[in-house]
């Protein structure tokens, strides 16, 4: 949902591409080399979120006492107390990021319980849906934009292109609900939320099929909306490589279009799709809080979205930073892929 | 129903189900036998601590209340508005400094130990009175609890406590725990709280964070052959649109608490196979209430208030806000409370011409622009209808010329700001009546609450005259004598006008016809549903 | 101008301006088209689109004039969007300025500021910030652009070290410029274009965030913006479709318009960059 922008950092990803030949070793010199570059960036990170909740008008327990009804003054003392909430702000800074250093992510306040069971129990949801989201909105977008790119300017081109910009431009929210009324409530096909059927003790293959039935609204709608972006993209870059050299070369040679289109041309424009994905990966991850808050699947959109109303700074942190961890990590590997698909060696031009 | 596709497991229940209805009245009465099955429920919030004797809100009681029961419960036909739960009758002495309570026998904690008189004073001694949100006021005096044999508990007071004050409390704030899992421990960090240890008509099952939790049936339940449904699924359902499209779509059949908005009803009344159910929230009424800070100078005019009153269009909120789901208020005891209600109050009609004399008269005239002062205006998060009427009240106060700016936050931050930091001049607030006015309501415009309470007095309000009831009717035995003392505190309330109150409302449940006994008494959303059925 | 002459012979571009050039009236003279409080209670409520002359597209929950919303929400929507937009490239250009002027440790420290705004998901911050400090217009322009300022920032910086060593920005250092003359006279007008482009999917992105954060409560109550309209709107979708349908359809065309404007524009720029 939030910031969808396209094309955009020239250097966000550093260059890992430069040589397709990476060795077993250059790998993992990269991942190293990474892991130590994110250190200051999460601290950044951490800091900041601490702040933000720091400014924040009621704490932890004036959001818990709401949830219970009220309660005086005394009350709210002792419970500030036991969750070391009367402390200063730079001691619990401190203690946040010693505890930090120790991979220890702390207590959840709003669900008493540690903050990395809460995050390892939701984040599964959300890697699934996004993970199928993006895998299909990849699929369907790379393969629609060679379909479009393949004849810029024709009809088709036009077609998909238009129908793929409005689609871009539909709020997620909104769609997702006419869709589940669609196909949820009036047709009936498909359950309308959850993440699959409560308690109904299915396992192994059986439980996959139900969970894939629960996440064909959500992922569809995550999916049209992403898909849209990944087949302008595709569209754009095969329209741009159309004109180049190589495919001058190669139309001249008298190949047949088809082979073209996907050799050459195709081949060439998945490169910023590729980026794409690493520059996309965090805006993702935030675009699932509104799904999973229509769908009601507890992943952690909604982790955090309960996080932040129960001002709960520490899980609130370990959600963000998880999420940065995710984003790192993506990016780590959409390098890497980047690096096999290049077929220029220390190409430095790398279209977005 | 008996005419069920015979499987063998429905069969068993039914022929379980025709035994009741000829061994219990009640029974006999309720509107059709069952077929066990389970209930798919929604809920909209996951309580953090789901333990109703600790934290008594209707969140936590919408669950909890099946495992874990009070020693009476809500009712429309019972003797005070009772029927008797744990307790099976309770006594006031003639002095208020105690009140007997007899226990029933035969009753198991779902961990097999017997249920005794030990349980119901460590819960009131050890929860109730110091911890509990709601106990802490009604329980405030109390001083041992005497336990002479297993089947009695004696409550002594170290001041006059009136019975009425008791009894209407007892639905709320008297869920009994079980002391031998709570004894010696951190009562308010026992896992208990969370994996629920009751005398209920259902054992609690399992919890799934964000995605639901499980009810199963206690065979051993005290009141055999009930409960008549073999589990209870409560299904985490975080968005509003959720409940009517899973209740259509069948895979839940009961929303309750409004989970389907208002606006919603009337379409989702004429779908076949759905019922829409307006009673059974009687004992649980929330009013609509303008909060005042009376630190602004002009708030502090009675002239003013009364203009803010008549500003105000009751129809318009009822019919359009609620349509029609609601009443209008006239003070700050609701209709639903015969026994304190009383009409004969100051009453402000709809009246715009009035409220513009009314604010020439205190001295405010309109400015080149047509405005008078300017407001800050808080409407409580927590329901659809609050924020509507926050919309809706800057309106009609800029028709009187107050510019009215809203401000709105999460609960967290508008719980901060109006309760600890006054940082607001007018806030709409939805507090509860929970069936006597000493529980929940006096507070709402008794001075000296030290700032930080939630839902009480923190507009600087302060009346000696008020106060002298309120404290006169907190230590007033006599029942009659004390209900009088209420009957001139809603007079004073709507004289005075400390605060506005708008509506009352009670909310809706959206069920499929299949669920039977819906509403069968004035807290049927949070009471065990212990008779509640399935069709079929 | 000749790029806007390049800007209106592409397809994209004409479409797109034309789209946000109606808009663009109608919130100038929103006060003219449908005087007073958009949120004043008008008439009965949920009136049916068509039906009555006075609110051609019906009413709301409240008896809130829809059209009226509409226009009034196409200023708050836009102005919020061109907000966040204006808010998140001059923090980007500025940072990317410095970053790059400056070099060395300066350089270093704020880059990784950047990174740290990159990897962290934009719509979680925004709605942190928002529930924390409160719903206010001011406080959703800043939420927003402070999901969007580190792609203008990056951008700016790269394009910095890459005209900053050519021959006329070396000839005013030998001139002695001051730096900050040099970053303001010289790079700036190199480096804007690019990111100017990079600003239409800014604003497109922050309509549509502005969107989200009312549809999940974290809108102004005191302005109407067509988000909270579909918000409000959610709750009959039902029963009244259009009081979600029709913002709906303001949305989707305005971001449309701002989404083609830019790819216009992208292209109206390649084109100058590959005729100069």
């Amino acid at each position: 949902m939030a910031g969808r922008p396209e094309g955009g950092a020239t250097d966000a990803l550093p260059t890992a591409h430069k040589s397709a030949a990476g060795g077993m070793n250059r790998a993992l010199r990269l991942i190293a080399r990474r892991a130590l570059a994110s250190i200051p960036v999460l601290l950044i990170v951490v800091v900041l979120t601490f702040l933000l909740l720091e400014t924040a008008a009621g704490d932890a327990v004036d959001a818990y006492l709401l949830s219970i009804g009220g309660g005086d003054a005394s009350v709210a003392q002792s419970l500030r107390a036991a969750y070391g909430l009367d402390q200063s702000m730079p001691a619990r800074l401190w203690l946040y990021l010693s505890s930090l250093a120790r991979l220890d992510l702390g207590w959840s306040v709003a669900f008493d319980r540690p903050v990395r069971d809460l995050i390892v129990e939701r984040l599964p949801n959300t890697l699934l849906l996004m993970g199928s989201a993006t895998a299909l909105s990849f699929g369907l977008g790379s393969a629609l934009g060679i379909l479009a790119g393949a004849r810029p300017g024709s009809f088709r081109d036009r077609a998909l292109s238009t129908v793929s910009l409005v689609l871009y431009a539909i709020p997620s929210f909104w769609l997702g609900l006419v869709l589940s009324i669609v196909f949820a409530v009036q047709l009936r096909w498909l359950p309308t939320s959850g993440i699959e059927t409560i308690a109904s003790g299915r396992t192994g293959l059986a439980r996959a099929v139900d969970i894939a039935v629960h996440l064909a609204l959500p992922v569809g709608t995550l999916a049209l909306i992403y898909m849209a972006l990944f087949l302008r993209v595709m569209r754009a870059g095969m329209a741009e490589v159309w004109g180049m050299d190589f495919v001058l070369f190669a139309r001249s040679k008298g190949l047949s279009r088809m082979r073209i289109v996907l050799r050459h041309v195709a081949r060439n424009a998945l490169l910023p799709l590729v980026t794409m994905l690493g520059l996309q990966a965090a805006a993702m991850l935030g675009g699932s809080v509104v799904i999973e808050s229509i769908f009601a699947i507890p992943g952690f959109g909604r982790l955090a979205q309960e996080a932040v109303s129960g001002r709960d700074t520490a899980l609130l942190t370990g959600i963000i930073v998880t999420s940065a961890v995710l984003v790192i990590a993506v990016n780590l590997l959409v390098d890497i892929v980047y690096a096999l698909l290049d077929p220029r060696v220390g190409a430095t031009e790398r279209g977005a | 129903m008996l005419t069920a596709i015979p499987t063998r497991r429905t069969f068993l229940q039914a022929g379980a189900a025709l035994l009741a209805s000829t061994a219990l009245p009640t029974l006999a009465r309720a509107q059709a036998a069952s077929a066990g099955g389970r209930l798919i429920v929604a809920a909209d919030s996951e309580p953090k601590n789901l333990n109703p004797a600790i934290v008594a809100s209707n969140g936590v009681f919408f669950v909890a209340s099946k495992v874990i029961e009070p020693l009476a419960e809500a009712s429309f036909e019972g003797k005070d508005g009772l029927s008797p739960r744990l307790a099976t009758a309770w006594e006031g002495s003639e002095d208020g400094l105690s009140v007997t309570f007899k226990l029933r026998a035969g009753v198991t904690w779902h961990d097999g130990k017997p249920f005794t008189s030990a349980d119901v004073a460590f819960s009131a001694l050890s929860v109730w009175k110091p911890l509990q949100n709601l106990g802490r006021i009604v329980f405030a005096n109390l001083e041992t609890v005497e336990t002479p044999d297993a089947a009695t508990a004696v409550f002594r007071f170290s001041k006059p406590t009136p019975l009425q004050l008791i009894r209407n409390a007892l639905p709320v704030v008297s869920s009994v725990i079980p002391k031998h899992l709570y004894e010696g421990t951190d009562i308010a960090a026992n896992p208990a709280n969370v994996q629920l240890v009751g005398t209920g008509p259902f054992r609690f099952a399992e919890y799934k964070p964000g995605e639901y939790y499980r009810l199963t049936r206690n065979d051993a339940y005290w009141g055999k052959p009930q409960p008549n449904l073999d589990e209870i699924v409560f299904r985490v359902l975080p968005d509003r649109a959720g409940a009517g499209a899973a209740l259509e779509a069948e895979e839940i059949q009961l929303a309750a608490f409004s989970a389907v908005p208002l606006t919603d009803l009337d379409r989702i009344s004429r779908v076949p196979g759905i019922k829409v159910i307006t009673k059974g929230y009687e004992a649980l009424t929330y009013q609509l209430v303008v909060e005042i800070n009376h630190r602004r100078k002009e708030l502090a005019d009675l002239k003013v208030r009364q203009a803010i009153a008549h500003a105000i269009d009751r129809k318009f909120v009822v019919d359009t806000i609620f349509l029609g789901y609601a009443a209008a208020s006239t003070g700050p005891v609701p209709k639903n409370a015969p026994e304190f209600y009383d009409a004969d109050v100051p009453t402000y009609d709809f009246d715009v011409a009035k409220a513009n004399a009314l604010l020439d008269e205190a001295g405010y005239a309109k400015d080149a622009d047509g405005k008078r002062f300017s407001l800050k205006l808080r409407p409580a998060p927590y329901f659809n209808e609050t924020r509507q009427f926050g919309d809706y009240l800057r309106q009609a106060l800029a028709a009187v010329g107050i510019d009215a700016e809203i401000v709105n936050a999460d609960s967290a931050a508008h719980q901060k700001a109006v309760y600890t930091d006054h940082d607001f001049d007018l806030a709409v607030a939805p507090p509860v009546f929970r069936g006597d006015p000493a529980i929940s309501t006096t507070i709402l415009v008794q001075s000296g609450i030290p700032a930080g309470v939630g839902f009480s007095n923190q507009g600087g309000y302060a009346n000696a005259e008020l106060d002298a009831v309120i404290a006169k009717a907190a230590e007033t035995i006599d029942t009659a004598r004390r209900t009088e003392l209420y009957r001139q505190f809603q007079k004073l309330v709507a004289a005075d006008l400390p605060l506005i109150n708008v509506a009352e409302w009670g909310f809706i449940t959206v069920a499929r016809d299949s669920v039977l006994n819906v509403a069968s008494n004035p807290r049927w959303a949070v009471s065990n549903w212990a008779d509640t059925a399935l069709q079929g | 101008m000749r790029t806007m002459r390049r800007l209106l012979a592409t397809p994209e571009g004409a479409v797109g301006l034309a789209l946000l050039a109606c808009l663009a009236l109608v919130a100038l003279f929103a006060p003219v088209l449908s005087p007073g409080d958009p949120l004043r209670i008008a008439g009965r409520a949920l009136t049916t689109p068509f039906s009555d002359p006075a609110f051609p597209l019906g009413t709301d929950r409240l008896g809130r004039d829809v059209l009226a919303g509409l226009i009034h929400g196409a200023r708050t929507s836009l102005a919020v969007g061109l907000a966040a937009a204006a808010a998140a490239l001059a923090m980007g250009l500025c940072v990317g300025l410095a970053a790059g002027f400056a070099g060395g440790l300066l350089d270093e420290a704020l880059m990784r500021m950047v990174d740290a705004f990159q990897i962290v998901p934009g719509f979680l911050l925004a709605l942190a910030f928002v529930s924390v400090v409160g719903p206010s217009v001011p406080v959703v322009v800043l939420a927003i652009a402070l999901g969007a300022w580190a792609d203008p920032a990056r951008l700016t910086r790269a394009q910095v070290l890459s005209v900053r060593e050519r021959d006329y920005v070396a000839a005013a250092r030998v001139a002695g410029m001051h730096p900050v003359e040099i970053a303001v006279r010289e790079i700036l007008p190199n480096v804007l274009p690019p990111v100017l482009a990079l600003s239409a999917i800014i604003v497109a992105a922050a309509i549509l965030t502005e969107a989200a954060l009312s549809f999940l409560g974290l809108g102004d109550p005191n302005v109407v913006t067509w988000g909270s309209m579909i918000a409000e709107g959610r709750n009959v979708l039902r029963s009244s479709p259009w009081l979600s349908i029709f913002p709906g359809i303001a949305l989707v065309l305005t971001v449309v318009g701002v989404y083609l404007l830019g790819e216009g524009l992208t292209r109206a720029l390649s084109g100058r960059r590959a005729a100069a």
